[in-house]
């Protein structure tokens, strides 16, 4: 073994605080260093030369005491990598940002703990290993569920590149919801005009196959590989046959129901196409057929088949959006708002539909009790959003865009209709929104700010009762011809694959800012409704974007692993199971009785590790013998001596900008970085009390902020309980502290480290205890 | 459990200078409130009398003279405001509470402050008369009922009760 060791200067950086070269002296005494020198900046172009130029002589490890890891890991990773060595065989040992930044009031006992880093990124060095690049075969094919606006743009975005793409569609025709509308806002565009071609685009692509009355049962597998299962409901109409031609079928079928495509304010028979614009125009019987065999006789095709069955398919793909939609708020869970019970109170959906030029009432806004054109129509907003009482406390988002659009093209159509639209806020947030809403002020539609508190019956009318709470009027009661319900959004539950959802029931995503389309499951992506209530163009934006993950994670027909990830030692695993509890993202299961990591997926956060009881799992980075013989090389040459193990995205973050701003701190520390606090092992705990650590120091990211999700959970847990133990083995318990820290906490990173030491002085050094 | 029982409010000794703040350390959270009227939408008593009950919770989250407020006494407690909160505030039993605040302020109604005084001296709001004793009797019914009425030694224990909880100093007008 010949590891090289280069202090870097980084100019006066460190170079004017720490005695360089005493670090150098003190390096090149260490076991297995061939070579110990200083280099003026390690990561410039010199500085690194100097380097390669070692490897190429034999230097086969290399120590970086440089700035931090989370600046120029990446770098010296490739300069390994180009000067022929294995990337990983590299230590960086931060002596910049947790060192000279910190301590310059004091730098003697910097340099000290300089010497002390470096000794122990030496120490680690000699237990690295190569890690080989290790790849997986991929299928490069992609599933999408669900074929409303934000599917199809997803299927088409990918299907477009090349990609073959799986559509799979509960209904009988594709286009979702937003097909069904009359028109859009803010541009008033007729719904199915735009829509339509994008339809037939799906339908006639040649890299799409389109699973129409289709369910996915089961989905198994992982990012890469996914082996998906479903159903394909009967349609009793031959589907190669069938031409749409409907009216020679459906004119004889003798049974009429609501039209649930029209949510029900118009009717259809038993055979039907949900709407003339229906893709694929094929006709569909449904459960109310009594089987007269009318359609059958009818039909010259001879399409019909009474005697078709539910048929499963299966097929691989390597990712997964899911974008299955929203479904409308049950707007007769309101009952003060009289749906269900007074004819002329209908949904804002249904007004959709009496809206649409080829709908039920042809673009008309009738009142259903009587047929008439409704000449006084009020909306009321919110119904089934932001109300506790029903448990949507979120906004939907779009009902007051859509009441705004509804009411200005009524106002277009009939220039005397009254209208007042009930909110409590106004949401027009998007680009050219709140120039809509003025536009329909202008129109003379009526705002009246206050919730609606409910629909009366007077004689045949319905009567709202409100307060205008901008007037002074106090309560109010009105006849209308019309009251239209602008129901919520709320999330579709039955979609056939199992994802995490939140509070509010929909999807969640892998970070609300930072990874908006990605599932908690790696190869999975969500577009639309499905995570929350979206507008047709943010739907449309982020199918793209989901589109455009899908497409960078499919490019290669192969999938590196990350070298963070878990892997088991099949010889040691006993099969206990404990770590599959542990891994809240659900990469781990048992195959024969062992443990099997999917390593592909694996987010390396290390929790499983330090559950295994066995030792038999662990990252292939940041291996418990590199953490153990760090703690093992612990010169006790301060006191009170503290190991720290620090979480890297929080707690070690929030160390390097405690040094970015030079704020002084003891330099008692000595830091252990890890990638989440779950990582710790209490054994390591156990391990630096036993080497002579005074104190031991647990960060992380703050509970329910964990970069891992559950990660610092885990690691409470363990800490608690270790905790309770170490009394029982002559250790107070003060000796042990675990913190939750944000990035920027740099102020109370310091309190903590301080307020440690003085504690710690106060206990006095290890043993201390049991000499009593 | 009578609704409203479940909070305390406890003004005085919390030391709060302010309603809303007195109203969360009871359990009655109100500054969540949208300000969405469905409440004074909702209000019987708001349809025939100047009562709107959006104004009151804002009255009282602002710290505006609240307790003065007449309106106050005019919810008739039905509870269908707080039933329709879409924020779940709970808006009767705050009102309630303001109420008692008031009260314990020395902020009555003369009305309020009359029948308290019956209470104090018959143990009735609305005590017996001569005309109810005769019907009474006309029925064959025993001239009193079995309440304080009959019972001059009960009467003195619910005296003693109000006057140990200083009810009698409230209803006196004393702290006014």
């Amino acid at each position: 073994m010949q590891i090289g060791v280069y202090i870097c200067h980084c100019g006066l950086n460190i170079g004017g605080v720490l005695d360089i070269d005493a670090i150098v002296a003190e390096a090149a005494t260490f076991d297995g260093v061939r070579i110990a020198r200083d280099i003026d900046f390690a990561c410039s172009d010199a500085g690194q030369e100097e380097i390669r130029a070692d490897i190429e002589s034999g230097v086969d490890r290399v120590v970086v005491a440089a700035c931090s890891p989370r600046m120029h890991q990446t770098t010296f990773e490739r300069l390994l990598e180009d000067s022929g060595l294995n990337p990983y065989l590299l230590v960086i040992v931060n002596i910049r940002e947790q060192c000279s930044w910190v301590h310059a009031d004091n730098p003697a006992l910097a340099t000290q703990k300089a010497i002390d880093l470096v000794r122990m990124g030496v120490t680690e060095a000699r237990e690295l290993s190569p890690i080989p690049k290790r790849t997986i075969p991929i299928n490069q094919d992609a599933l999408v569920i669900g074929a409303g606006i934000a599917g199809m743009t997803a299927a088409l975005d990918l299907a477009d590149s090349g990609m073959k793409v799986y559509l799979i569609e509960r209904e009988p025709t594709i286009g979702g919801r937003a097909a069904l509308y009359g028109s859009l806002f803010p541009t008033n565009d007729c719904a199915i005009c735009i829509i339509a071609p994008k339809m037939t685009d799906v339908l006639n692509h040649r890299n799409i196959d389109l699973y129409t009355c289709a369910e996915i049962t089961e989905v198994e597998g992982s990012v890469g590989n996914f082996r998906v299962r479903g159903v394909k409901k009967p349609r009793f109409v031959k589907e190669d046959i069938c031409k749409g031609c409907i009216d020679d079928c459906a004119h004889v079928c003798p049974i009429t129901v609501p039209n649930q495509f029209d949510y029900d304010i118009g009717v259809r028979k038993a055979i039907y196409v949900p709407m003339p614009q229906s893709v694929p125009m094929i006709a569909c019987i449904d459960e109310h057929c009594v089987g007269c065999g009318l359609c059958e006789e009818a039909c010259p095709l001879d399409a019909i088949d009474y005697f078709q069955k539910e048929e499963e398919f299966e097929f691989d793909a390597g990712a997964i959006i899911v974008a299955t939609g929203w479904k409308p708020f049950d707007a007769a869970r309101k009952e003060e708002y009289g749906y269900g019970r007074h004819r002329d109170v209908i949904t804002s959906l249904q007004l959709e539909r009496m809206l649409n030029a080829s709908g039920p009432t042809y673009g008309r806004a009738i009142r259903p009790s009587t047929g008439e054109l409704a000449q006084r129509i009020a909306f009321i907003q919110c119904v089934g959003s932001r109300d506790a009482t029903v448990g949507n406390n979120y906004c939907s988002l779009v009902c007051c865009m859509a009441a705004i659009k509804s009411a200005q093209a009524i106002k277009k159509k009939n220039p005397d209709t009254d209208i007042s639209i009930h909110y409590i806020d106004i949401r027009a947030c998007g680009n050219g929104y709140e120039e809509y809403y003025q536009r329909t002020q202008e129109l003379g539609v009526d705002f009246i700010r206050g919730r609606v508190a409910e629909v009366l019956t007077h004689g045949e009318s319905a009567v709202i009762r409100y307060e205008d709470t901008l007037a002074d009027d106090g309560i109010i009661e009105e006849e209308c011809d019309l009251v239209v319900l602008s129901v919520g959004i709320e999330a579709e539950s039955e979609i056939g694959i199992d994802m995490q959802t939140g509070a509010d029931g929909f999807m969640q995503v892998a970070h609300p800012k930072l990874r908006p389309v990605e599932a908690h499951t790696d190869g999975i992506f969500i577009a639309g409704c499905a995570s929350g209530p979206k507008d047709i163009q943010t739907s449309i934006a982020q199918s793209s974007a989901a589109a455009s993950r899908v497409k960078t994670l499919l490019t290669h027909d192969h999938l590196e692993i990350d070298p963070m990830s878990a892997h088991v030692d099949a010889d040691k695993c006993i099969g206990c199971a404990i770590c599959m509890g542990v891994c809240k993202f659900k990469n781990i299961r048992m195959v024969h009785g062992k443990a099997v990591v999917d390593e592909l997926a694996c987010k390396g956060c290390g929790s499983c590790s330090a559950a295994c009881p066995e030792g038999a799992l662990e990252p292939y980075m940041h291996t418990d013998a590199q953490i153990l013989s760090q703690i093992r090389t612990l010169t006790k040459n301060e006191c009170p001596l503290i190991v720290a193990f620090l979480c890297n995205w929080c707690a070690y973050a929030c160390a390097d900008l405690t040094g970015v701003l030079h704020i002084s701190y003891p330099t008692n520390i000595r830091v252990i970085r890890v990638m989440c606090a779950g990582r710790v092992n209490p054994g390591f705990v156990l391990e630096a009390f036993r080497c002579g650590a005074d104190g031991v120091l647990i960060a992380g990211c703050k509970i329910s902020e964990c970069h891992y999700i559950h990660g610092n959970v885990n690691a409470e847990h363990r800490m608690a309980a270790l905790s309770g133990l170490l009394a029982g083995v002559g250790i107070d318990a003060h000796r042990l502290r675990v913190e939750w820290i944000d990035a920027s906490e740099s102020k109370r990173f310091v309190e903590i480290v301080s307020d440690f030491v003085d504690e710690l002085k106060g206990i006095g050094p290890i043993g201390s205890e049991l000499s009593i | 459990m009578s609704p409203g029982s479940e909070w305390r409010i406890t003004m005085n000794q919390s030391n709060k200078s302010n309603i809303s703040d007195a109203l969360k350390d009871a359990g009655l959270e109100i500054l969540t409130c949208l300000q969405c009227g469905t409440c004074s939408g909702s209000c019987p008593s708001g349809r025939y009398t100047g009562m709107i009950t959006r104004k009151i919770v804002r009255k009282a989250r602002v710290g505006k003279d609240v307790l003065h407020d007449p309106d106050l006494w005019m919810c008739t407690t039905c509870y269908t405001c707080q039933e329709r909160c879409p924020r779940e505030i709970k808006i009767t039993d705050a009102i309630l509470a303001i109420r008692t605040i008031a009260v314990h302020e020395g902020i009555m109604l003369p009305e309020h402050r009359r029948v308290s005084q019956l209470v104090l001296e018959y143990g009735h709001a609305v005590p017996i008369n001569d005309s109810v004793k005769e019907k009474r009797e006309s029925l064959g019914m025993e001239v009193l009922p079995e309440t304080v009425h009959k019972y001059p030694d009960a009467l003195a224990d619910v005296q003693t009760l109000l006057e140990s909880c200083g009810f009698d100093k409230l209803a006196a007008g004393s702290q006014e």
